[in-house]
C-alpha cells in the first residue's frame, strides 16, 4: 500500500515537471503576439513584388543580362496574350517568396519550436525551424522551401520582436510575381526574412525580404506589409486551385477553356492544338 | 513618422482592397486599355477557386446569341466585398464593363465595382 503511495507521488510529480517544463519550453509573453488574419498592405493590380513600384518593367529588378532578357521575352508574351515564364496559372503554387504577397490573407502560428505560416494562396503551409537545427546536408526543393528562424530581442526589452528566417530549397521554376520576374534556374536561390511589428502599430507587420539568387546582380530587398484584420473572427476562404482552372497548357501555347467546354484562344491569330494523334486514330 | 506611415499603408490596403486582384496568373491577357460594355443574361455564376466566373449570355440585334466567359476575383477577394455563391442567379440581367480577351474570343475579366443590375441597381448594396 505505501509502495503504491510512493508510486502516486512520484508520478504526480514527474506530471508537474513536464507541465513546468512545458510552460518554460513557450512562454507566451516572451514572443510578439501575431495572432489573427493577415492582409496585404500596398502594390495594387497585379500584386507587384516590389509594392512601392508599378507591376512588370517598372519594378526594375537588378538582373544579369540574360535573365533581363527572358524577363523581356516573357513581358512581350504576355502582352500578346500569353502567360510568359510565370508558371502559376497552370495551378503550380506561386513559390517563396512570392506567396509572401499574401495576395490572400494569411495566420501566423507561433511556437517555442516552430513558427507556421499558414496561406490561403495555394493553401500554402510554410514551417519556419526555430528549434536551433543545423541546415540538413541535403534538402528536397519544394515551393516554401526549407526555412530556419532565429528569434532576436532588437531592443532588449526581454521580449523578442524579430523573426530572422532563412529559406533555401525552392523548388524551379518560380517567379517574383505575375509580371514573370524570373529567379535562377539553378534552384540556388536564398531567400531572408525580418519580419517585425511596425513600432507605432501592432496591428501592421513588416516583412524586409531579401533575394539572394544567380540571376541576380546583387540582393534585392523589397519590404512587403500586412494589416491585422480587425474582427475578432475574421473570413477564411478555401482555395483549391484546380476547382475550376480554366487556364490549360497543349504544346507550348496556353489556351482557355469557355464555359462550353470548348477551346478559347488568349492570342489573336492563334492556331488549335496540334490533333495528329487524333488523327491517326481515324485512319 | 511612424503614425504617418500607418495611416499611408492602411490607406493604401483600403484601396488595394476596392479593386478586383488576379491571384494565380497575370492579368495581361486582358486589354484593360480598351475596355467594352456588354449587356446579357447571367447564364452560370461560377464561384469557384481560383477564380470566379460570370457566363453572360449577350444578344446584338439579329445576331445569335453568344456567351461570354468572363473571369473574376478569386471567392476568397468577392466574399471581402460581399459577394457569395447566391449573389447572382441564372437570369439576372446586368450591364458590366469588362476587360476583352486580346485574342478577339468572347472572353474577358469582371470587376465588382463595374458590374451592375441592368437597371443600374448595384449588385451588392453595403460592404
Amino acid at each position: 500500500m505505501r509502495h503504491r503511495s510512493t508510486i502516486g507521488v512520484f508520478t504526480l510529480i514527474a506530471a508537474l515537471c513536464m507541465t513546468v517544463a512545458g510552460a518554460r519550453a513557450f512562454d507566451e509573453s516572451k514572443y510578439p503576439n501575431w495572432k489573427g488574419q493577415w492582409l496585404r498592405v500596398g502594390g495594387g493590380q497585379g500584386a507587384p513584388w516590389d509594392p512601392t513600384k508599378p507591376w512588370g518593367p517598372g519594378q526594375q529588378p537588378p538582373l544579369t543580362p540574360q535573365y533581363q532578357a527572358i524577363f523581356e521575352a516573357n513581358l512581350r508574351d504576355q502582352a500578346a496574350g500569353g502567360q510568359g515564364t510565370d508558371p502559376s496559372y497552370r495551378c503550380i503554387p506561386v513559390a517563396m517568396p512570392r506567396v509572401m504577397i499574401a495576395v490572400q490573407p494569411m495566420e501566423i502560428v507561433v511556437s517555442a519550436d516552430t513558427t507556421y505560416v499558414m496561406l490561403e494562396l495555394f493553401s500554402m503551409l510554410r514551417r519556419i525551424f526555430t528549434d536551433g537545427r543545423e541546415w540538413p546536408k541535403e534538402l528536397e526543393p519544394s515551393y516554401a522551401g526549407y526555412s530556419i528562424g532565429k528569434w532576436e530581442d532588437s531592443d532588449g526589452d526581454g521580449r523578442y520582436d524579430t523573426l530572422a528566417v532563412e529559406t533555401r530549397a525552392i523548388k524551379v521554376p518560380h517567379s517574383y510575381d505575375s509580371s514573370g520576374i524570373p529567379f535562377h534556374e539553378d534552384g540556388e536561390a536564398i531567400i531572408k526574412e525580418r519580419l517585425y511589428s511596425d513600432k507605432a502599430n501592432p496591428n501592421i507587420l513588416h516583412n524586409e525580404i531579401t533575394s539572394i539568387d544567380n540571376a541576380l546582380t546583387r540582393p534585392w530587398t523589397v519590404t512587403r506589409s500586412y494589416r491585422r484584420d480587425a474582427s475578432p473572427r475574421p473570413l477564411w476562404s478555401e482555395y483549391v486551385c484546380t476547382e475550376d482552372n480554366r487556364h490549360v497548357r497543349i504544346g507550348n501555347e496556353n489556351y482557355v477553356i469557355a464555359g462550353d467546354g470548348l477551346l478559347m484562344p488568349v492570342r489573336k491569330g492563334q492556331q488549335p492544338p496540334d490533333l495528329k494523334y487524333f488523327q491517326q486514330t481515324q485512319r | 513618422m511612424g503614425r504617418l506611415l500607418t495611416a499611408i499603408l492602411v490607406s493604401a490596403a483600403l484601396f488595394v482592397c476596392g479593386k478586383a486582384v488576379m491571384a494565380h496568373h497575370s492579368f495581361a491577357m486582358f486589354d484593360t486599355e480598351n475596355p467594352i460594355e456588354l449587356e446579357g443574361t447571367v447564364q452560370e455564376f461560377k464561384f469557384t477557386s481560383p477564380h470566379t466566373f460570370i457566363l453572360l449570355v449577350v444578344k446584338k440585334d439579329g445576331a445569335e446569341p453568344v456567351t461570354w466567359n468572363l473571369e473574376g476575383a478569386s471567392p476568397s477577394a468577392l466574399v471581402r466585398d460581399g459577394w457569395s455563391s447566391k449573389t447572382l442567379k441564372p437570369g439576372d440581367e446586368l450591364q458590366m464593363k469588362i476587360d476583352p480577351l486580346r485574342s478577339g474570343a468572347p472572353g474577358g475579366a469582371w470587376g465588382v465595382q463595374k458590374t451592375k443590375f441592368k437597371d443600374g441597381r448595384p449588385i451588392v448594396v453595403s460592404h
